[in-house]
């Protein structure tokens, strides 16, 4: 069996257009520079970075949506710079949550609509979007015959699924799909991505920020900044690749500045600060027994109150910030 | 992916847009009648009748009405085409359009046609009473000639509006140039300003759009004139032929250019 997504070397610069006083200036964004990837048939591959990263031209890309400068794209074996329409039936899409819809047309108006313009006949699409609007569990809330005027966020996302399964297509591409949602309607989506993944072995590569959602959805994840892929491996895989292997996350007040204190001990780490001169503290270190002694010593001295003190292991946001540092 | 698909598709979608939203389907039901009321009370108000009636041949009340309908079912073919991907782009549905596999041709015939249909059913209240009330048994076969000629005269411009929609947006500054372009083609098609009167450039110009040669059919049936009836049918069918693949030629090259700028989300 063919890989579901294979992209090779895939380069894309956008030329932004910036108003001079008396002329237009030109310049260019690198948005991906050689990015190469596979996803499998069964696997939920998660494509992690921080904004402006990549994520969202590579989804495009895939999708025909916008062409790369350079690299190739093959989707289900097709290849999606020449064979466009052959990979448009192939995928299902599901990009922006709030928007994409016709409003004065119901849910199940709604996915009729989309599944004739993939191909299906009428009946198809009436059966299949009646059986989606129970997947997603709209028709609990109404969003049967409800307009799409009087949906929530978290129902526009469930339908916004709904409709990137509307075709079958054995292969999803997922932008952020719980952005701004709602408990419970993320974690539906979360559930039935895994569900189509195991059960029904569709490929998912799923964009996302949201660090749990990525450690418990996907299956691999590859880390993006820059345009570069940077990190590749599964969530285990992946905290072992950071040059540490312990987080002293510590919660302290005062007034002083709590980050200087990281750089004297050669560290590296984050702080933030809070309201009421509270201060959340990570730092990253290899042998914690062998220096929080001397962290703790010099927090003190310097007038800050510990509130709170543990020591964990890197959890994959960690990995995420020690990838993108610098972005 | 069979048409009568997608034209119940469009039909839903369209009727969903239009039923559901009551000052959509007033305002579609009224127009043609202020349309024609405001022009037939400005050429009272301004012009002559007797003079018209000596140029036109016809009742102005009769050939205000008559060309008021006709355009609006002219012009919905064109506008719901032209409008159709900035609708798209705005309630954000443009991105998944576009990636679905759907027969670009297919879904273009059938956007305009459910607007369409009502545009031609509003015909049995205005064009027909108004040539029965005028000419009697003869005016109902004449409205129902009319009723059919501007159907067919808007089934054959959906090809020129495709070309004119794709060239648009390939353009750019759609929004504009659109605003510009569409009374143009009002004037030309020749519906309130037969084609006779215009200036010469015009007049060629006017040759060009399908429906004019079908607006100047029903102008000769209004007024009694001979027209070579079968002569403009034939010319605008055949600029229909012409268009109809060059318009799909144009969204075409609209969509690549789309797809090469990168299909904005939001």
């Amino acid at each position: 069996m063919s890989k579901a997504i294979v992209v090779k070397s895939l380069r894309k610069k956008y030329t932004v257009k910036k108003r001079g006083l008396f002329r237009r200036v030109y310049e260019d964004i690198e948005a991906l520079r050689g990015v190469s990837f596979e996803v499998n048939y069964g696997e939920v591959v998660g494509l992690l970075g921080p904004n402006g990263a990549g994520k969202t031209t590579t989804i495009k890309i895939i999708a025909t949506l916008l062409l790369p400068d350079a690299g190739e794209v093959y989707v289900d074996g097709f290849d999606a710079i020449r064979q466009p329409n052959e990979v448009r039936k192939r995928i299902g899409l599901m990009l922006t949550v709030e928007k994409g819809f016709y409003t004065k047309l119901t849910g199940i108006e709604n996915l009729e609509y989309f599944g004739i313009l993939y191909g299906l006949s009428r009946r198809e699409a009436r059966a299949r979007a009646l059986e989606l609007i129970k997947l997603v569990e709209l028709d609990k809330l109404g969003g049967d015959v409800k307009l799409l005027e009087e949906f929530s966020l978290g129902m526009k996302a469930r339908l916004s699924f709904a409709r990137a399964l509307i075709n079958n297509a054995p292969i999803l591409l997922l932008d952020e799909p719980t952005l701004g949602l709602d408990p419970p309607s993320a974690r539906k989506i979360r559930e039935l991505v895994k569900k189509l993944a195991r059960e029904e072995g569709k490929a998912v590569l799923y964009t996302t920020h949201n660090m749990f959602e990525a450690e418990i959805v996907c299956d691999r994840i590859l880390l993006i900044n820059k345009g570069v892929i940077v990190a590749v491996g599964s969530p285990n895989e992946l905290k072992r690749l950071i040059p540490y292997n312990r987080v002293i996350n510590m919660v302290v007040k005062g007034d002083g500045d709590a980050h200087s204190i990281i750089e004297e001990f050669g560290l590296r780490g984050l702080s933030e600060k809070l309201e009421n001169g509270l201060f959340t503290i990570k730092i990253h270190v290899d042998k914690p027994e062998e220096i929080l002694n001397e962290i703790v010593k010099k927090y003190v001295s310097k007038g800050f109150n510990i509130l709170s003190l543990k020591i964990e292991e890197p959890t994959l946001e960690d990995v995420f910030i020690y990838f993108s540092e610098g972005s | 992916m069979s048409l009568i698909d997608l034209l119940v598709a469009e039909y839903r979608l369209v009727y969903g847009e239009l039923f559901r939203r009551k000052s959509a389907i007033v305002t579609m039901i009224m127009y043609p009648y202020l349309f024609a009321g405001f022009t037939v009370f400005v050429g009272y108000a301004y012009g002559n009748p007797q003079y018209f009636v000596e140029r036109t041949g016809v009742d102005p009340v009769v050939f205000m009405v008559t060309a008021s309908y006709i355009l609006m079912a002219l012009m919905t073919t064109v506008d719901e085409l032209f409008w159709r991907p900035l609708v798209d782009q705005w309630v954000g549905t443009l991105p998944y359009i576009l990636a679905t596999p759907v027969n670009r041709l297919k879904r273009y015939f059938s956007i305009p046609i459910p607007r369409l249909t009502i545009l031609i059913i509003t015909g049995s209240t205005s064009v027909i009473p108004i040539h029965v009330y005028y000419s009697g048994f003869k005016g109902l076969a004449t409205g129902l000639s009319i009723i059919l000629l501007t159907t067919i005269g808007a089934i054959i411009s959906i090809g020129f509006s495709m070309v004119i929609t794709g060239l648009v947006h390939r353009i750019g500054e759609s929004w504009r140039t659109l605003n510009i372009i569409r009374p143009i083609i009002m004037i030309l098609i020749g519906a309130y300003f037969p084609r006779k009167y215009m200036f010469i450039f015009a007049r060629y110009v006017s040759y060009l759009i399908p429906a004019s040669h079908v607006v100047e059919i029903i102008q000769g049936l209004m007024s009694g004139l001979e027209t070579p009836l079968y002569i403009l049918l034939s010319l605008a069918i055949a600029l229909s032929i012409i268009y109809t693949p060059l318009g799909s030629k144009t969204i075409d090259v609209w969509e690549k250019k789309k797809v090469r700028e990168g299909v904005k989300f939001s």
